[in-house]
């Protein structure tokens, strides 16, 4: 059983590379970025406070801010990156198997349509979003590294002004919560994805989204309510893990008092809040009865 | 139990098309069967039945299985070529045989690369790059390294060059058949395979219109080749075909003994196909 999951997730992987090579390719983009800011910088190092971009001149407490700013800016990056590539990767992964009709050749093999859409799923919600954050986890490192080397050319100490102000664990431990939180909450999703996949004779981009766009308004057309719209665009972006309100973020003034607080990130995670949230479990039940569809369709549609 | 395959009254329609009509027969071990039939005869619907793709009404038992829920069981002791295209273009030689290993119970990888040795196939080549009748190499030797009671082949040979599809058929029966296994196989070109085959059966609208064993043809049917007063006998002995040829009359018969033909002019075994398009005609009529 999990020997026939761990093949069938590394076909996953061989079959759609962007599941690697999107993060890779994001993480070289990144650290390039890193480096010629640095140059550009250099560049005009006689204009520049060199004392500034060593940030040598601020306390560690803001320093550490900054750090932070900085991993979650990349970070953010990434997590858009693992968004395209969950969505495009749920929408192709039943549907390419027909179209090319390889689809005959798994189903002549003693595995069944469970475990191929189980597959799927897993990869959608675990393979992919742990790919991402490797790529994270390498990417701040790198940046830290040519950081390092640069600040050291200028003359600062990076392992105290860097190293030594990096909220490492912090940062990480984190993301990591995220990332298995995050694609759980978004289950409903990925499973209507993959039913779609499994069921739409051509394109599939269009006939899973027109659904999401056209319910909410009928929905709010007719019966005048809001339930669609909230349980697909509001509630996505929304997830309950965190026990502050995260559009501080995008108000200055409370953005700085949250600094003076030096906040760790991991304190605003609220895992209990999250577990215990019935939208969550609504939407877990939501994507088995989606996945379940998904497995009756590839193996009772007779249009192979 | 030496039956393999049983079908009793099988049929699978789609609305009001039968694909499948009530259809009976056994598939021994140890026996290519070959079935045969023009396009749409219900050929592919019923091989789809048999390797449990489909669901049918009626009575069917693969191994002693019930192929549509047993499907799993089933596929561990069936290999099945549906056609030459469909392995997956992405994938590479060295990963499939990786995933056929872990995935499959009765794969050995070794008789596999021992097989792709014979053929031009790279092991790092990926198949998209591979010419369709390296592709169905590559497929054979993947089919023929599973250690499979049944294997069931739909037009396996489709759109390959002459070449290829001798050597498809000669590999298949030197390198992989014996007593244990035992073969179905589908074709709309007869002659290229009626040498190969133990049984025989044609279908034409869902329904079977022969299943005999090929030894048996030549007792059954006898071609008679005749001009004159003898065609006017000959007729009146109830062929099931007459054609015309270089002047003279050609009578193809059915169950008539042959001394009864004697005399009556040239006979002959007729060929496999000659005998499928009179039954075929017979069945229009």
């Amino acid at each position: 059983m999990i020997g026939h999951q761990l093949a069938l997730l590394k076909r996953e992987i061989w079959e759609h590379r962007s599941i690697y090579v999107t993060p890779a390719a994001i993480a070289v983009v990144v650290s390039l970025l890193t480096l010629t800011g640095q140059v550009t910088v250099s560049t005009f190092g006689d204009v520049v406070d060199m004392a500034i971009v060593g940030a040598s001149n601020v306390d560690e407490e803001h320093r550490r801010v900054a750090l932070l700013v900085m991993f979650i800016g990349v970070t953010t990056v990434f997590s858009l990156g693992a968004w395209i590539v969950m969505v495009f990767y749920s929408l192709d992964s039943l549907y390419a198997e027909r179209k090319d009709k390889s689809i005959l050749f798994w189903r002549s093999l003693p595995i069944t349509d469970a475990e191929t859409v189980i597959s799927k799923l897993l990869t959608a919600l675990v393979v992919i979003p742990l790919a991402f954050l490797i790529a994270v986890v390498v990417t701040h490192l790198v940046m830290l590294v040519l950081t390092s080397v640069w600040v050291e050319m200028q003359g600062g100490d990076a392992g105290h002004l860097l190293w030594g102000s990096a909220p490492f664990f912090d940062v990480w431990a984190t993301f990591l919560i995220i990332a298995i939180a995050y694609p759980l909450w978004l289950a409903p999703l990925v499973g209507w994805f993959l039913f779609v996949s499994a069921y739409t004779k051509r394109s599939p981009l269009l006939m899973a989204s027109l659904p999401l766009i056209i319910a909410p308004m009928v929905e709010k057309m007719i019966v005048g309510t809001t339930f669609f719209w909230d349980a697909i665009f509001v509630r996505t972006f929304r997830p309950p893990l965190t026990s502050i309100d995260l559009e501080v973020l995008f108000d200055d003034d409370r953005a700085h008092e949250l600094v003076e607080q030096n906040i760790s990130l991991l304190s605003a995670i609220d895992l209990g809040k999250f577990v215990m949230s019935p939208s969550l479990w609504g939407g877990l039940i939501v994507c088995g009865l989606m996945t379940a569809a998904a497995i009756y369709v590839r193996r009772y549609r007779d249009d192979s | 139990m030496s039956s393999l395959v049983t079908a009793r009254n099988v049929s699978k329609h789609f609305g009001e098309v039968r694909a499948v009509d009530d259809v009976s027969f056994e598939i021994e071990k140890g026996k290519i069967m070959g079935l045969i039939g023009p396009n749409g005869a219900g050929k592919t619907t019923l091989l789809k039945a048999v390797l449990g793709l489909t669901d049918c009404d009626g009575e069917l038992s693969v191994l002693g299985l019930d192929p549509f829920r047993q499907r799993k069981q089933l596929m561990q002791n069936i290999s099945f070529i549906a056609d030459v295209a469909v392995l997956p273009r992405w994938i590479n030689v060295s990963n499939l045989l990786d995933f056929m290993s872990a995935t499959h119970p009765n794969f050995s990888r070794s008789r596999a690369e021992e097989l792709l040795r014979e053929t031009k196939v790279r092991k790092d080549a990926k198949v998209r790059e591979l010419s369709k009748g390296m592709i169905t190499q590559l497929h054979l030797s993947i089919i023929m390294a599973i250690d499979a009671r049944l294997l069931v082949l739909d037009e396996p040979t489709l759109g390959l060059d002459i070449i290829f599809r001798k050597e498809f058929y000669s590999n298949l029966l030197n390198d992989y058949f014996d007593e244990e296994r035992t073969i179905l196989v589908t074709t709309h070109q007869v002659e290229e395979i009626e040498n190969l085959l133990t049984d025989i059966m044609f279908i034409n609208d869902g329904r079977i219109l022969l299943n005999a064993p090929m030894d048996s043809l030549a007792d059954t049917y006898v071609e008679v080749a005749t001009a004159g007063e003898n065609a006017v006998k000959a007729r009146g002995l109830g062929p099931i075909a007459e054609s015309e040829m270089f002047g003279k009359s050609i009578f193809l018969f059915e169950g008539v003994a042959r001394e009864h033909l004697e005399g009556l002019g040239e006979m002959r075994s007729p060929s496999v196909a000659d005998v499928f398009v009179a039954k075929v005609k017979g069945a229009r009529k």
